[in-house]
């Protein structure tokens, strides 16, 4: 058993991943039901460097924030749910940083609440995710979302809760002799595969399952180094959104709004998926792929390094971070990597590179097997 | 949103289901998880003048155990587990989980071990209520663990559990005896019937019923939401084929798709289109785990969905459900194996149950009522 995983879990966040400074404004947001030890850990991390903590324990955002969602969902009625809380817009535009902490109690908590429901109280709320992306954007805020170990996110993953603590606290890099240090190190190991990568355009994807090429045409590699997700450890880019071309059938299932979509297979030509097929839930991707016009479009290629992530967990936080494989996200494209693609969907698919999968760059091997073959 | 349904379902349990008598030692076994229902079921017998005795389960210890005992620690038999089952009149068993997967990466042979440690009072269980000096009764409580296995919010599923009871009908002891006289009427229909044929989409299935075998009510008393009437077919009659409507989770995994075809009592041909290996290796675990232990009709139309919780799931009004393995004694079958595999068939669309050649249910309805 772990003596201190949420204190050191705190300590990296408010450390490495979102530095906090003294006067800083800083909510936590999460449930007080099942992610209260490292609520507790976090306001005195932040107290300690001189930050002011505002816990929102039950705010209502998401399943993941609060016990009551389910309640507000089912029984609200049309005007309760197209009412915005203004202390949620206050503290979304007060704050200095923000940490979301995912702990759900129940990681099928909506699946028996009305569709159009859920989608009504979303649209209710969108201003507060367009208020912390936007400043983000402009540099006035910081954000970072993590995960606490819950019976819920053990039971999706199949594990018993013990296990799935011992999963996480490896994920985090807490294992490590100095977490920080470590992440540090990581930082930088990734800084120098985006600058090796920087100008370049062409890229080959090929091994087992896939046979995939693109051009990035010197669009940027985004280092995710543990700022936003914690635990991180991924690069990505957004290619250029027609010129794609071949077939992946991936060989991760993958979980999109708590349904696992499994045996996906893609044939791309000229930057659209013209043939999609899944052995499980084919339904549910075929609509999802032609939601918009974007939908069949590829939004986002990555590669997965965190070699702390050792398996599926059915959670997409960190299966896209599984050292040794790479993700491609249908739909949405970021801004920071200069995708242009929009669509309403970003749905991240995962396949393991372990098994003789390689990655060329402008004609030299840039990855094998899992490993990176460029210093 | 329902309030706390607690008392009254501990009301249900201890006067109808087991009816509790001064002086009844009862256990009442369960994880912490049920502690409301805990509560009410230990004021209810107080109040009928027994004795209650808990000791709520922590299941994260288990989960501990499993992990780090040593084979001579998975091997000790708990003394107090014992003496509760050798001296307990009554055992309320509260299904309330905390996590339906913390099983699922267990080496199994480090299970087996386990459950072979605690075989000792398994067959003292076994032996009384056989006996009848034990009256035993097996119900849930609402948990997010279960709630996310049925893919449900806690409230919608707290709602479900409460209209599966009968809670919301406005005298439910007297529901459920309106729900055992009724079954009593099917089983005197049925009573001395030998041959059975099911047929409809999915089915096509005949046994025989002769030698001893009776049908047995399911009321209420042993499981608690109830209702299905059950018999278990001759060893080596059953002839055909089912492709079951519903999926399956026994220890934690699930089995999907599952098509079984039968000759001469035994499943020749097996198939699933999801965990496969599983089934057929649960299959070959013994001489008798291909052999059908059990036939039954589900009739709690309080129940309409599909949960993955076996103890609603065979119930489900419109269904049936066949067992693999273990018969039951009651019913007067003979299979033993170490399996008892319930798996359940929707008949609802155009399903049939004929019996010596007359129409008895059809489209999940009892046609003899009509």
């Amino acid at each position: 058993m772990h003596e201190s995983f949420a204190r050191d879990l705190a300590r990296i966040l408010t450390d490495y991943s979102s530095p906090v400074k003294p006067g800083e404004r800083v909510t936590i947001a999460g449930n007080i039901e099942t992610a209260g030890p490292l609520l507790e850990a976090l306001v005195e991390a932040v107290l300690a460097r001189g930050g002011f903590p505002n816990v929102q324990a039950a705010a209502m955002i998401s399943p993941d924030y609060t016990p009551y969602y389910e309640l507000f969902l089912r029984e609200a009625s049309d005007e309760q749910l197209d009412h915005l809380d203004s202390t949620i817009m206050h503290w979304v535009n007060e704050s200095d940083a923000l940490f979301f902490v995912k702990a759900p109690a129940n990681t099928k908590a909506l699946s028996s609440v009305d569709p159009a429901r859920v989608a009504r109280y979303r649209r209710t709320i969108q201003p507060f995710g367009e208020t912390y992306l936007s400043r983000y954007a402009e540099r006035t805020l910081r954000w970072t979302v993590c995960a606490w170990p819950t019976q819920a996110l053990a039971q999706t993953a199949e594990m018993s809760l013990l296990d799935y603590r011992d999963f996480l606290y490896a994920a985090y890099g807490l294992d490590q002799p100095d977490p920080v240090a470590y992440w540090e190190g990581f930082r930088e190991m990734q800084d120098r595969l985006v600058e090796w990568l920087k100008g370049k355009s062409h890229v080959e994807v090929r091994g087992p399952g896939i046979d995939l090429s693109f051009e990035y045409d010197g669009r940027p590699w985004i280092n995710c180094d543990g700022q936003l997700n914690f635990p991180d450890g991924e690069i990505f880019t957004s290619p250029v959104e027609d010129s794609v071309n071949g077939t992946v059938a991936f060989n991760y299932p993958s979980v999109y709004q708590g349904y696992e979509v499994e045996g996906v297979r893609l044939r791309f030509e000229n930057g659209r998926a013209v043939e999609a097929s899944a052995a499980k839930n084919e339904a549910l991707l075929l609509s999802q792929l032609d939601v918009d016009e974007g939908g069949r479009t590829l939004g986002e290629f990555a590669i997965g390094t965190n070699k702390g992530v050792t398996r599926y967990t059915r959670n997409t936080l960190l299966d896209e971070k599984i050292g040794g494989t790479i993700h491609m996200a249908l739909g949405r494209s970021y801004a920071e990597s200069h995708g242009k693609n929009q669509s309403a969907i970003h749905w991240d698919m995962v396949h393991g590179m372990q098994d003789g999968g390689e990655i060329w760059v402008e004609g030299e091997l840039f990855y094998r097997a899992g490993g990176f073959m460029v210093k | 949103m329902i309030e706390n349904f607690a008392p009254k379902l501990a009301r249900v349990l201890t006067e109808y289901s087991v009816p509790i008598q001064r002086g009844d030692l009862v256990m009442i076994n369960a994880p912490i998880e049920a502690l409301p229902l805990i509560e009410a079921l230990y004021e209810a017998v107080l109040a009928r003048g027994g004795h209650p005795v808990s000791v709520p389960a922590l299941p994260s210890l288990r989960d501990i155990l499993v992990r780090n005992a040593t084979d001579e620690q998975l091997d000790f038999l708990n003394p107090l587990a014992m003496t509760m089952m050798e001296k307990a009149d009554v055992l309320y068993s509260i299904l309330a989980p905390s996590n339906t997967m913390s099983g699922a990466q267990v080496p199994p042979e480090r299970s087996a071990r386990l459950q072979k440690a605690q075989r000792p009072v398994m067959e003292t269980y076994f032996k009384r209520s056989f006996e009848g000096s034990l009256r035993w009764n097996i119900c849930a409580w609402p948990t997010q663990a279960a709630a996310q296995q049925a893919e449900m919010g806690l409230l919608a599923y707290s709602e479900f559990i409460y209209r599966a009871c009968a809670l919301d009908q406005p005298d439910p002891v007297a529901h459920w005896q309106a729900v055992a006289e009724r079954q009593d009427r099917l089983i005197a229909w049925l009573a001395g019937k030998e041959r059975v044929e099911v047929r409809g989409p999915g089915v096509d299935l005949a046994f025989r019923l002769d030698g001893g075998r009776t049908w047995i009510n399911c009321r209420g008393d042993k499981n608690f939401p109830d209702g299905e009437i059950f018999t278990c077919p001759l060893e080596d009659s059953v002839n055909g084929t089912v492709a079951f409507s519903y999926p399956t989770i026994s220890g934690g995994r699930e089995v999907r798709g599952i098509s079984l075809t039968f000759e001469n009592g035994r499943v020749v041909r097996a198939s699933a289109e999801h965990g496969e290996d599983y089934l057929l290796s649960q299959l070959d675990l013994d001489d008798g785990a291909r052999t059908l232990g059990e036939f039954a009709i589900g009739t709690n139309k309080g129940i309409q969905r599909f949960t993955g919780e076996t103890l609603f799931d065979e119930k489900i009004g419109g269904t049936i459900h066949m067992a693999l393995g273990q018969s039951i004694e009651e019913a007067g079958g003979t299979n033993k194996s170490q399996i008892h595999w319930d798996i359940v068939h929707s008949m609802r669309n155009g399903g049939e149950i004929w019996v010596d050649g007359d129409l008895f249910y059809q489209n999940g309805d009892f046609v003899m009522e009509a």
